[in-house]
């Protein structure tokens, strides 16, 4: 039988929640994804919770909340510490838009689900792996081979490859087949007839304008607002789509050679380019092609600047502008505040590259009609002053006081418990209650002398040594004299080191300095809030700029990729229902859509075993080449090989083989034949019913599998008819120069 | 494999190169065998071919400092892989993609290919050479951009069922080592490689697989390496007390690669040191600053510790480091260091400043790298008394001449570990001067080859390596023929699919589901006029076939008939019949037949029964057959005799072989021989004696 292969959705399945599934292969637990929504909202992790301890690896597909959000909380708190793995680019911009999440978080409410280390220690524990790089699974996973593939979308982005025992198990999600202006979209050659594919109905049902068209609408819209005045919106993500979005206005606004200004602000920013510029690896041909012979790189941004907080928007050239803004929910972030600011103008324009998460200001916004007014939030941090301040500093004080208080008492306790039984039984003990030694004086230094003493009976852990402190000098000799350890005088290579021990292994080192001053601002502060509302009387525009492939394409890449079973998640109820629909009639019979928590098994029930060939046989066996396949037929017989027990085929001896039915291999396509018949010289015209006439009597058809193309599809039937007539012979005859015949 | 246990040697060699041909491994060195420069090494094994670098021999010129690529078929190579940017690695590759057969496909690592490019226009600007001299121009070099592909290091490729990927090889920036699978035999190429960790660049890595072969470079051979940081105190030392003293340093230097591993020393060096903050670092190469961006860009190929100065402040933006476009813009004036190419001191800057300098003795001339034989940087090593300056004159060298390598190439201690870890049963050595590479060889076979289970070679250029593996051909049986595991003596008949190196047997209806090839089944179905009575048709059916089924069709209620269990005919109306049946050799035979039969009696002719025809005993087939089956024989093996006890007897080459013609046994001595009667017989069987029914 072939490897176990389970699949639990955790989170997103029948809607667009954030992504979170359990892959177990042969009982080897894999938590693909890992995404939380921009409400951070913890009950959307509770079954995650439940299994998190069963997790033996993590798999990360994306650098955005939605696909690894949750890593950080879910290390710290939820018990997930299995070693994770993911590409360059997702480590880096994930860590980058968690970064950028807490911040925006942290400036407007007491943001406490995790915190800024958490996000460091949980992707510090990150394995990188390159794209198509097979990385092979040691201890319980031994026999598992994982690999990332390109999937498009965003940077690094990755459709991960799961094999064992020869089986493929692929998870693509939100992947794009098209090739963009940074990314190269996914290659579905790479995943052919896979055990079991998991895929996304997100964009089942939806369908996108050509790009060219959609582009120039975009740089329109902008430039029209732009020209009377307004100043432009883009919420984006932190590090994601906001890339393509930053190239396609860098090369507008060269090519028309626009003056307006252009600013990118989120709180990772200029780390985020800077980082960005030095991943061309990952990017799409293009850019690679670019910098490999002009060396121009394509993130050496001109038009577009960078910032880290608002204050520097604030004070940029007034006049008309563009801002790219992080969230893009507008849920938090500059985007919300720079919304807040601008919707009551009319001149101004807030587009939107990407569908707002359900249930967020921004898809509110999305709405049409688009609501007239909303109601904000609007959040401040700040510092504390007089009164405040100084009941803040009371606090501080007698928080502190209560604290020493408490381990002090500890301490007794402790002193006391310890103290208690032995103080009686044991003579040797100076009178330890008059001795007012601070306790851990004791403890630092006392520990090593105790040591001593300890043979035979206990002395109390309040106790300082009874002895005077006397070092045991234990060098070694031997013949030579003292033992010399030769790693002593060897001169230590530190050199190279010493610039970097500033540097360190600290992972925000290239935080910016805004975002330091959050984080290392000790200063007391508060949070201030006050709801309002705001007029939106703003333009609002949505295009899609999600780069994710259309519903379509993912039709037909997922019947290009042939899966043998198929799982679906993610994706609104509808849009899952009709792609499970789809399926089913065009592609495979086990087309499956679990809910949340529920265990699908797609174990394949394929059977297989592995036979060696033997020489003999082999030498006898003629090849027939079909594209990349090559094909024969073998009569063997069974045989033990002459050391191990496996089994080996031998030729058939003595008896010949006994005849089997033909076999036509090769794949026929009507209008193929038809050309190369009209190329002998028939006559040829398709007649009703998808039937070819050939000549003026022999009809050929092709019959029950027209509407299933590609794998999915059985074997094809071919009906040949006519009369009696030499053309009958002859048009059969070029019909089977179409196939091989085994 | 039964045949090779057979004794008989010299048919052994007749008949194996037919199985076995493909089993043989060939590697030809076509440069930088038992020598250094122009690396270029040729792997062949069951028909596939790789070819590692592609280089020039930097002390020749013209045609004649290419590998020797008339040694091979360019245009049989599937891949060549390029393991870095240096000139004996890489400079052949434009002539080779533009001026040859090749049509395979070349890879490299990105900042290789970024680096390539910049490198070669500027040795074909630098090389003054004679036009008919030139290898190729820079158009040559941007056609081969296009057709060069990227690899990223770990990233595992597949072309032709050739399966590669490659590791960190430390020495240069993007340098890699690859690794060839091809059908389950792993050849590791180093390249050059360094075990050393410098400031840049990670050390090679460790392969987690061990190979079958190892092609490794042995330019230091047994000699071994002062450790890192002795080198970079003596290489600052010396700087330091020649500048302090009011010198000059020349630094020769290969513009890229090191270069910038000794730029990072200085300017870290540098900025330690107030005091030397006024002196003036020059580093004289245009060539180098345009490939500082490539430097700058691709960090994530580098080591730790440059992606976490990184993340402060880009390392390779240098604070006490000018760049010098030509000895125009540079005023003598001082002391200085100036940093200059070509490394060998041949020409260019670098010698113009060595000429300038060399005879003054405060001057220093620091050599940071290997030198290639017959260069003048070599020649000054040995610190000769009086130097040829570039116009002719001699002139006395006083310049102190300090040699301090920070090549990175490994040296013994690191190729030893390294082949001790890795222990591949085959080491072949290339790229080393012949009595270093011989050195290397005595010293790794004491070392490894005492248990006889290591092979240390080290071919000359041309000369062929040649190993046999023994591959055992593995196949997966899937599908509905795998429901049950056949007992030893059964019978398994499928379809073989072979894609790559991979093997599987399935039966022809899930030919579909595992493969993208698909099945088709071609119903035909023809009208024939015939008027007569359908009893006709049958009763001359069952004449000639033992099978003939009559029946109703189930839709038109007409009569119906099943020949042979193959072809049904159909009486369609009173003026036709038609005839359906699913396409197969043996099916259209029947209906051919059957046709012919039909059309016969509408002919109305009388029915001529050949009696002599139908007569004809068994015995006289049985006569005929055996005519034809030894007319057969011979024309196949030539020698065939007729033995007293009426058995076959066929000799070649001495071997004989005796067969039953009754039972289709053979005896012989020779394994390979009796197999091969033995398949010759049954096919001639198959083909003359009668078809049996289906399913029988």
């Amino acid at each position: 039988m072939g490897t176990s292969v389970q699949v639990t959705p955790l989170c997103g399945v029948y809607n667009e929640n954030p992504l979170s599934y359990l892959v177990s292969i042969d009982n080897f637990n894999f938590l693909v994804d890992c995404g939380w929504n921009d409400h951070f909202d913890p009950s959307l992790l509770e079954p995650l919770s439940r299994v998190a301890s069963k997790i033996d690896a993590v798999l990360l597909s994306y650098p955005d909340t939605l696909h690894l959000g949750a890593l950080p909380y879910a290390m710290s708190h939820l018990g997930l510490s299995a070693p994770i793995y993911s590409t360059e680019p997702v480590f880096r911009l994930g860590l980058l838009t968690m970064y950028d999440q807490y911040l925006s978080r942290k400036a407007v409410s007491d943001f406490d689900l995790f915190t800024l280390d958490d996000v460091d220690s949980a992707f510090l524990s990150i394995t990188r792996l390159t794209y198509s790089q097979n990385h092979h699974l040691s201890g319980k996973g031994e026999g598992i081979v994982i690999a990332p593939h390109v999937a498009g979308h965003l940077l690094g982005g990755t459709v991960w490859k799961i094999t064992k025992d020869g089986e493929d198990v692929i998870y693509a999600v939100d992947f794009n087949h098209r090739k963009e202006r940074h990314l190269n979209g996914i290659v579905a050659e790479s995943f052919v007839r896979p055990a079991v594919l998991i895929t996304e109905a997100y964009n089942a049902l939806s369908n996108q304008p050509p790009r060219q068209k959609r582009d120039r609408e975009f740089l329109d819209g902008i430039v029209r607002t732009l020209e009377g005045g307004g100043n432009v919106l883009l919420p984006v993500d932190t590090a994601g789509r906001a890339l393509e979005l930053i190239l396609i206005l860098e090369e507008f606004w060269a090519q028309r050679n626009l003056g307006y200004d252009i600013f990118f602000l989120t709180y990772v920013a200029s780390s985020t380019i800077d980082y960005v510029k030095s991943f061309l690896e990952w990017m799409g041909d293009s850019i690679a092609k670019s910098f490999e012979t002009s060396r121009n790189n394509a993130f050496q941004l001109k038009r577009v600047k960078l910032l880290i907080n608002k204050m520097d928007l604030d004070n940029a050239p007034i006049g008309p502008k563009v801002v790219l803004a992080s969230m893009a929910s507008l849920e938090a972030g500059f985007s919300h505040d720079i919304f807040v600011e601008w919707a009551s103008d009319v001149r101004n324009l807030v587009l939107f590259t990407e569908r707002g998460q359900f249930g967020t200001l921004a898809r509110m916004l999305q709405a049409d009609p688009p609501p007239k007014a909303v109601k904000v939030t609007m959040s401040k941090r700040v510092p504390l002053v007089g009164d405040e301040l100084v009941a803040y500093e009371e606090e501080q004080k007698r928080l502190k006081k209560e604290e020493e208080l408490k381990a002090s008492l500890l301490k007794q306790e402790e002193a006391r418990a310890s103290y208690g039984p032995d103080n009686t039984s044991d003579p040797m003990v100076i009178d330890t209650t008059n001795s007012h030694a601070p306790p851990d004086v004791a403890g630092s230094r006392g520990g090593g002398y105790r040591d001593i003493l300890i043979d035979g009976f206990v002395p109390p852990s309040t106790s300082v040594a009874p002895m005077f402190p006397f070092y045991e000098n234990n060098t070694e000799w031997d013949d030579f004299g003292e033992v010399v350890n030769p790693d002593d005088y060897v001169i230590k290579d530190e050199d190279m080191n010493q610039t970097t021990l500033h540097v360190g292994g600290d992972i925000d080192g290239k935080l910016d300095e805004a975002a330091a001053s959050f984080i290392l601002d000790t200063k007391p502060s508060k949070v201030v809030s006050n709801e309002l509302t705001v007029q939106v009387k703003c333009s609002l525009i949505y295009m899609d700029f999600e780069g994710r492939s259309d519903g379509r394409s993912i039709k037909s890449i997922i019947a290009r990729v042939a899966p043998l079973k198929l799982v679906l998640v993610h994706g609104s109820a509808e849009a899952t229902e009709h792609l499970k629909q789809h399926c089913l009639n065009h592609v495979c019979a086990h087309v499956y859509a679990p809910q949340i928590e529920e265990t699908v098994d797609v174990t394949s029930d394929l059977c297989a075993y592995k036979v060696q060939l033997s020489e003999q046989l082999m030498s006898n066996v003629l090849f027939k080449k079909l594209g990349e396949y090559e094909v024969a037929w073998i009569d063997a017989v069974a045989g033990k090989t002459e050391n191990h027990d496996m089994l080996t085929l031998l030729p058939t001896v003595s008896k010949p083989p006994p005849p089997h039915k033909s076999v036509l291999v090769g794949d026929l396509k009507m209008a193929d034949l038809k050309q190369f018949l009209a190329s002998k010289g028939v006559q040829v015209e398709f007649a009703g019913g998808g039937a070819l006439r050939c000549g003026e009597y022999v009809t050929l058809r092709k019959v029950g599998v027209a509407s299933q193309k590609g794998g999915g599809s059985g074997i094809q039937q071919i009906v040949i008819e006519g009369p009696l007539c030499e053309d009958y012979y002859k048009i059969r005859e070029y019909l089977y120069s179409q196939f091989y015949l085994l | 494999m039964a045949s090779t246990a057979q004794p008989a040697s010299s048919l052994k060699r007749r008949d194996a190169p037919v199985t076995r041909e493909g089993d043989q491994l060939t590697i030809i060195p076509l440069g930088a065998g038992s020598e250094v420069g122009r690396s270029c090494c040729y792997m062949t094994f069951k028909g596939k071919t790789v070819l590692f670098d592609c280089g020039i021999h930097p002390a020749y010129s013209g045609m004649s400092a290419l590998p020797y690529f008339d040694e091979i078929d360019p245009s049989t190579i599937d891949v060549l892989l390029i393991t870095h940017f240096h000139l004996d690695h890489a400079a052949s590759l434009p002539y080779f993609l533009e001026k040859t057969t090749f049509r395979g496909k070349v890879y490299m690592t990105h900042p290789t290919k970024a680096i390539y490019k910049l490198l070669l226009t500027d040795y074909v600007k630098v090389s003054k050479v004679s036009v008919e001299d030139m290898l190729f121009d820079e158009q040559d070099i941007n056609n081969s951009m296009d057709r060069i592909e990227v690899i990223d290091y770990h990233q595992t490729k597949e072309v032709n069922g050739i399966k590669f990927w490659c590791y960190t090889a430390g020495h240069v920036l993007g340098a890699a080592m690859f690794m060839v699978d091809i059908a389950g035999v792993r050849v590791l190429y180093t390249g050059d490689y360094s075990r050393e960790e410098d400031r840049h660049l990670q050390a090679a890595e460790m392969p987690e697989f061990s190979p079958d072969i190892c092609i490794i470079e042995s330019t230091y051979g047994v000699q071994l390496h002062q450790p890192r940081h002795v080198r970079e105190k003596r290489f600052t030392d010396v700087i330091h007390t020649t500048v302090s003293q009011g010198g000059r340093v020349l630094i020769p230097a290969f513009a890229l690669g090191r270069a910038q591993e000794l730029l990072l020393i200085l300017d870290e060096y540098w900025s330690t040191h107030k005091e030397l903050q006024n002196i003036p670092i020059y580093y004289a190469s245009p060539l180098a600053r345009k490939c500082m961006s490539v430097y700058q860009t691709y960090i994530l190929a580098m080591n730790e510790r440059i992606r976490n100065q990184f993340a402060h402040s880009n390392p390779f933006q240098f604070k006490f480091i000018q760049n010098l476009n030509s000895i125009d813009d540079f005023t003598d004036s001082g002391p200085c260091v100036v940093m200059a190419s070509p490394g060998g001191l041949q020409s260019g800057l670098s010698r113009q400043l060595f000429d300038m300098w060399c005879s003054d003795k405060k001057n220093s001339c620091v050599i940071p790298g290997y030198v290639v034989e017959g260069t003048l940087a070599k020649t000054i090593i040995n610190e000769p008394k009086e130097v040829t300056l570039m116009n002719g004159l001699m002139a006395p060298l006083n310049m102190s001449v300090h040699y301090i390598s920070f090549s990175a190439h490994a040296d013994y201690a690191q190729t030893s570990t390294f082949l001790k870890e890795l222990r591949p049963p085959n080491i072949v050595l290339v790229h080393g001067e012949a009595n270093e590479m011989g050195r290397l060889k005595q010293k790794l076979i004491t070392e490894f080859a005492a248990d006889g289970n290591t092979k240390v070679l080290t071919p000359k250029n041309c000369q062929s390596v040649e190993m046999m593996f023994n591959s055992e051909k593995m196949a997966k049986t899937i599908g509905k023929l795998a429901e049950k595991t056949p007992e030893v003596g059964e019978t398994v008949s499928g379809i073989l699919v072979k894609k790559g190196f991979t093997y599987q047997i399935m039966a022809p209806e899930d030919l579909h589901v595992f493969s993208q090839l698909s099945t088709a089944n071609i119903t035909q179905r023809i009208t024939i006029p015939f008027s007569g009575a359908f009893g006709v048709i049958k009763h001359r059916l069952e004449q000639i076939y033992e099978s003939v089924e009559s029946g109703t069709d189930e839709e038109s209620a007409v009569p119906t008939l099943l020949v042979h269990k193959l072809v049904t005919v159909k009486q369609d109306s009173e003026k036709h019949i038609s005839m359906h049946w699913a396409a197969d050799p043996v099916s259209d035979m029947v209906s051919d037949s059957v046709v012919a039969l039909v059309l016969n009696i509408s002919r109305e002719l009388p029915k001529v029964v050949i009696e002599s025809e139908a007569s004809k005993t068994e015995e006289e087939n049985e006569k005929r057959a055996e005519k034809v089956i030894y007319a057969l024989l011979v024309s196949l093996f030539g020698d065939v005799k007729r033995d007293e006890n009426g058995k076959l007897v066929i000799s070649v080459d001495g071997n004989v072989a005796k067969l039953d013609k009754q039972s289709g046994d053979v005896e012989s001595e020779h394994e390979g021989l009796k197999e091969k009667v033995r398949t010759a017989f049954r096919r001639i069987q198959t083909a003359v004696n009668p078809i049996p029914l289906p399913g029988s």
